[in-house]
């Protein structure tokens, strides 16, 4: 395992966040968690982050706008969507502005493990995850 | 499709009581002696051609005895004219000393014609009548005879003594006695007769104009009377359709005493009705359980939510089970209890909703319908982006309404309300007391797109739709018109293009329960 | 890293595009030709699966029961194949079945009419007049097709991400059109549009084996859920549901099997009248 990934977790729902910390710590991610987009975005301005999984239907500043912000922020950072409201339109909006990855509520951690392995891979610091035996790290 | 046909029977359940009071009308309806306007029409027919038939009748049989009195009066007058000729001849004979024997011809032809007419003559005058008439003038008739018969035997040789001219002076007093008397009794005969023709002639005038004026008269009274028969059922039907016109669906039931022609009209109505209300459930149904399919996207994706912080939690938890100790345990399995129960929460609102009741009619607090409304509509209005407010004064009096039909209403006006707004706006919801006393009102307001000028007069109309094949009915306003009215309510709209509308429910609250939950049957 | 499936109004316009926009991309080509695979796997003859494909049910063809069967065959074997990326697809109706899925780009061409008036006259050995006629009613003729398959009119431009018409666009630059289309970002596949390819592909597969029983399913699948609805009597609705969880429960994939029977109210009415 080379170094750590920097990824940021952004929910509404607490829960997301509380379980996939240490389910992304496992596969060598440090993880900050945020419910609130506003709070989120401070700190995407203030560190660049490898990744960030970022819910999309959120109050105030919504998924879309956190991807936007994220891409012209840096453009290494690689954009994971979760999304309850899951529908063509916003996943061919959500890859056009610059999405790494879109992935429908309810997933399984694994899923999302998978991704973040992909776009590690994509960041060329690869890290060692085979979804089947990720428990057993 | 399976649920949707078993909703409609279920709302056809609920009509039940509808359909027994209409039942209870028909028996009522039927249950009168029949007495149909084409049975009254034919009486009346019937009636006015006996009515001529016995004026034919009466005029037939005064012609017949016109007939018999004018040939009574022939065969008078013919007897009198012989008889008077005989006079003439007799006079003759005393005065110049002529001939006797024409006298006598003369009176032998008055027998003859009373003879010949005999039979005739009973029968005009009756068998009593003819025996003393006929007898009296025989009896004269042949006196007069015996007394030109002996002037006659006695002429030649006695022509001369003087006893003779006393003989015939007293003749002569005698023939001109019966002589007059005759004449008398034809020309009395005659007179008699004429008399009475002249009363029967003025009856059958009479009669004539009598059955005229009884007959003028009676089409006059039949015409009245079925005119005004015939106005004041269409009078009835024409308040009748007003009345089913505006909502009304409560049974015809009868209104005299018997039936007709127009009672099958009204079990036909009365049918009619009933369908039309069950057709109306239908769309009512038919259209809520649209706004049921509207909501399901809206609750779909909203589960959603839930159910991924299950499915998280419960694999981390297999996971990371060894690792892990109790109070983390048991912290992941609330959250999985937590979480299920919003799940339940979420679904539970819009099966309350789409739950087919049948039609219930309760004492309700506007304000947690209301609040339940918003709540069921949430996720919807999550879905496209739009803010929701509610606001009340508080303390409103309730009202008596079926709650869920309520319910459909107030979503219509949101579901409107959220279509017409774009991303970011805001709808308010308001429940006041309304300017007009003992209602309440709500009021749905938001900043869309509006309604424009020309079409406001149509938006209530069913099948009025500005929305895309697929997105509209049109049935929303004009099926929740339907229930507001059963509520005794009312909605209006206030609209100005781009700048949003504003709808307005008014409904009665409940000062005198009883009354409006009678009429509440109605629904 | 796409899908892109190509319907055109003349069998002949969409197979030279989509061959050019293959070459193009450097996509592999699906056609027609996979139905010697599906007939080989399915048994069933080749012509027929064609008369599924082009044909509306009709008192002489296929019984609709039948036409329904073989386009689910051809679902089925389609479905499997696109799910190995980078392929143009055409022919196989995949524009109807495939709704929802963000990396397939449907494009509808339409060919030049002077062209398809002239193959018509040649083909049907026709005058001018009656050939336009003649593609005048199989365009109507499609029509009812797609929207007795499929519930969708296959004319309506609502349906495609891009409708070139070729009246006045060359073909190269068409296939220009489509290719730089399909470069777009949001084309590109993401683990959702994967899952609902993945899941139309099961679907597809486990509706194939059960409309040989069953003519009147319709089958939805959900990660390994599968979700069948069907019609059956009251009496009926027991045996049924047993006979589809165990013949679904079977196929590869499939995990949990739901059965929604509605109740059939026709066949209901049919009886309760006797
Ligand atoms: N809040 C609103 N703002 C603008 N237009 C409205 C609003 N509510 C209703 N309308 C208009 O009234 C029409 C009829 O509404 P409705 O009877 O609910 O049918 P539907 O919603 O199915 O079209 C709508 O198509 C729309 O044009
Ligand atoms: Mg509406």
């Amino acid at each position: 395992m080379s170094e750590r990934l920097d990824v940021l977790i952004l929910d509404d729902e607490p829960i997301v966040g509380k379980r996939l910390k240490p389910a992304l710590a496992k596969i060598g991610c440090e993880v900050e968690i945020f419910v609130n987009s506003n709070e989120a975005l401070d700190r995407i301005n203030e560190k660049e982050f490898d990744i960030v999984v970022t819910d999309i239907r959120m109050e105030n500043i919504d998924g879309l706008q956190v991807l936007e912000h994220v891409v012209k922020k840096s453009g290494r950072t690689k954009v994971i969507m979760l999304t309850g409201y899951a529908m063509m339109a916003v996943a061919r909006e959500a890859m056009e502005k610059g999405a790494f990855d879109f992935i429908a509520k309810p997933f399984k951690p694994d899923d999302l493990r998978k991704i973040i392995a992909k776009a590690a891979k994509a960041l060329g610091s690869p890290i060692d995850f085979n979804a089947s035996d990720a428990g057993n790290d | 499709m399976e649920n949707g046909k078993q909703k409609e029977l279920r709302t056809l359940e609920g009509h039940y009581d509808r359909i027994e009071s209409i039942e209870v009308a028909r028996k009522a309806l039927l249950d009168r002696k029949r007495m149909s306007m084409r049975f009254l029409m034919y009486l009346c027919f019937s009636l006015v051609f006996l009515i001529a038939l016995g004026t034919a009748v009466i005029l037939i049989i005064t012609n017949s005895r016109v007939e018999k009195k004018l040939r009574f009066l022939e065969i008078t007058n013919d007897l009198t004219v012989e008889i008077s000729q005989a006079r003439r001849f007799e006079k003759n004979f005393f005065l110049y000393g002529t001939n006797l024997n024409d006298a006598l011809e003369n009176i032998y032809h008055a027998k003859n014609i009373l003879d010949q007419n005999r039979s005739e003559l009973k029968k005009i005058l009756g068998k009593d009548e003819h025996e003393r008439i006929i007898s009296s003038i025989i009896s004269n008739i042949n006196h007069y005879e015996i007394l030109i018969d002996r002037l006659i035997k006695t002429e030649p040789s006695q022509m001369v003594s003087p006893k003779f001219h006393s003989t015939k002076k007293e003749i002569e007093a005698e023939l001109r006695k019966y002589g007059r008397e005759m004449i008398a009794f034809a020309q009395d005969l005659m007179k008699k007769e004429r008399e009475s023709l002249r009363r029967i002639l003025s009856l059958s005038r009479n009669l004539h104009i009598y059955s005229l004026i009884f007959l003028l008269i009676f089409l006059m009274f039949v015409a009245y009377l079925f005119g005004s028969r015939l106005l004041s059922h269409i009078n009835r039907f024409t308040t009748y359709a007003q009345r089913i016109a505006s909502g009304n669906f409560t049974p015809i039931t009868p209104t005299r005493r018997y039936r007709d022609e127009f009672t099958d009209l009204a079990l036909a109505i009365n049918q009619m009705t009933q369908e039309l209300e069950e057709h109306e459930a239908t769309i009512v149904q038919s259209h809520k359980m649209r706004a049921v399919g509207t909501l399901t996207a809206g609750v779909a994706h909203e589960l959603n939510n839930p159910l991924n912080n299950i499915t998280i939690t419960a694999h981390m938890l297999l996971e990371d089970y060894d690792t892990m100790n109790k109070d983390e345990h048991i912290d992941m399995i609330n959250d999985v209890i937590n979480e299920t129960d919003r799940s339940k929460k979420i679904i539970s609102n819009l099966l309350d909703f789409a739950r087919e009741s049948s039609s219930q009619v309760e004492s309700l607090g506007l304000e947690k319908l209301l609040r339940d409304t918003v709540d069921l509509a949430s996720n919807q209005l999550k879905l496209s982006g739009i803010k929701i407010s509610f606001q009340t004064t508080g303390n409103l009096p309730r009202i008596h309404g079926d709650g869920q039909q309520l319910q459909q209403v107030f979503l219509n006006l949101i579901l409107n309300a959220v279509d017409a707004s774009s991303k970011g706006k805001k709808i308010q919801i308001l429940l006041v007391p309304a300017d007009e006393p003992n209602y309440v009102a709500v009021k749905v307001i938001d900043t869309g797109k509006g309604i424009p000028e020309h079409i406001i007069g149509s938006i209530f109309d069913p099948f009025f739709t500005t929305k895309g094949k697929g997105k509209g009915t049109g049935l929303g306003l004009s099926v929740s018109q339907g229930i507001v009215g059963k509520h005794g309510g009312r909605i209006s709209v206030s609209s100005r293009e781009g700048a949003g509308a504003i709808f307005t429910v008014i409904l009665p609250i409940t000062t005198i329960p009883d009354k409006i939950m009678h009429q509440q049957v109605l629904l | 890293m796409s899908i892109i499936i190509i319907a055109s109004d003349s069998y002949k316009t969409g197979r030279e595009i989509s061959e050019k926009v293959a070459e193009a991309a450097g996509y592999a080509c699906m056609d027609r030709e996979l139905l010697k695979s599906v007939s080989e796997k399915y048994n069933a003859p080749e012509g027929k699966l064609i008369r599924a494909l082009e044909k509306p049910p009709s008192f002489m063809g296929l019984t609709s029961k039948l036409r329904n069967l073989y386009l689910a065959y051809i679902q089925e074997v389609t479905l499997s194949r696109l799910l190995e990326d980078n392929v143009v697809c055409h022919g196989l109706a995949a524009h109807l079945y495939i709704l929802g899925v963000s990396h397939a780009l449907k494009v509808r061409i339409l060919s030049d009419p002077e062209r398809l008036i002239s193959e018509m006259t040649a083909q049907e050995n026709v005058a001018r007049k009656k050939a336009i006629n003649l593609i005048k009613k199989r365009k109507a003729l499609r029509k009812r097709w797609s929207i007795a398959c499929f519930n969708m009119d296959e004319n309506e431009p609502s349906g495609y991400d891009l409708v070139i018409s070729l009246s006045q666009i060359e073909p190269d630059e068409a296939v220009k059109t489509v290719v730089d289309t399909v470069g777009y970002r949001k084309f590109k596949p993401m683990t959702y549009s994967i899952k609902c390819l993945k899941d139309k592909e099961l679907a597809g597969r486990v509706r194939a084996v059960l409309m040989k029983n069953f003519s009147d399913v319709k089958v939805q699948a959900n990660g390994s859920t599968v979700i069948v609805e069907t019609r059956a009597l009251k009496r009926d609705k027991q045996k049924k549901t047993e006979a589809i969880k165990k013949l679904a429960g079977e196929i590869k994939d499939v995990g949990i099997v739901e059965v929604h029977v509605f109740k059939d109210i026709f066949r209901q009415a049919v009886e309760s009248d006797r």
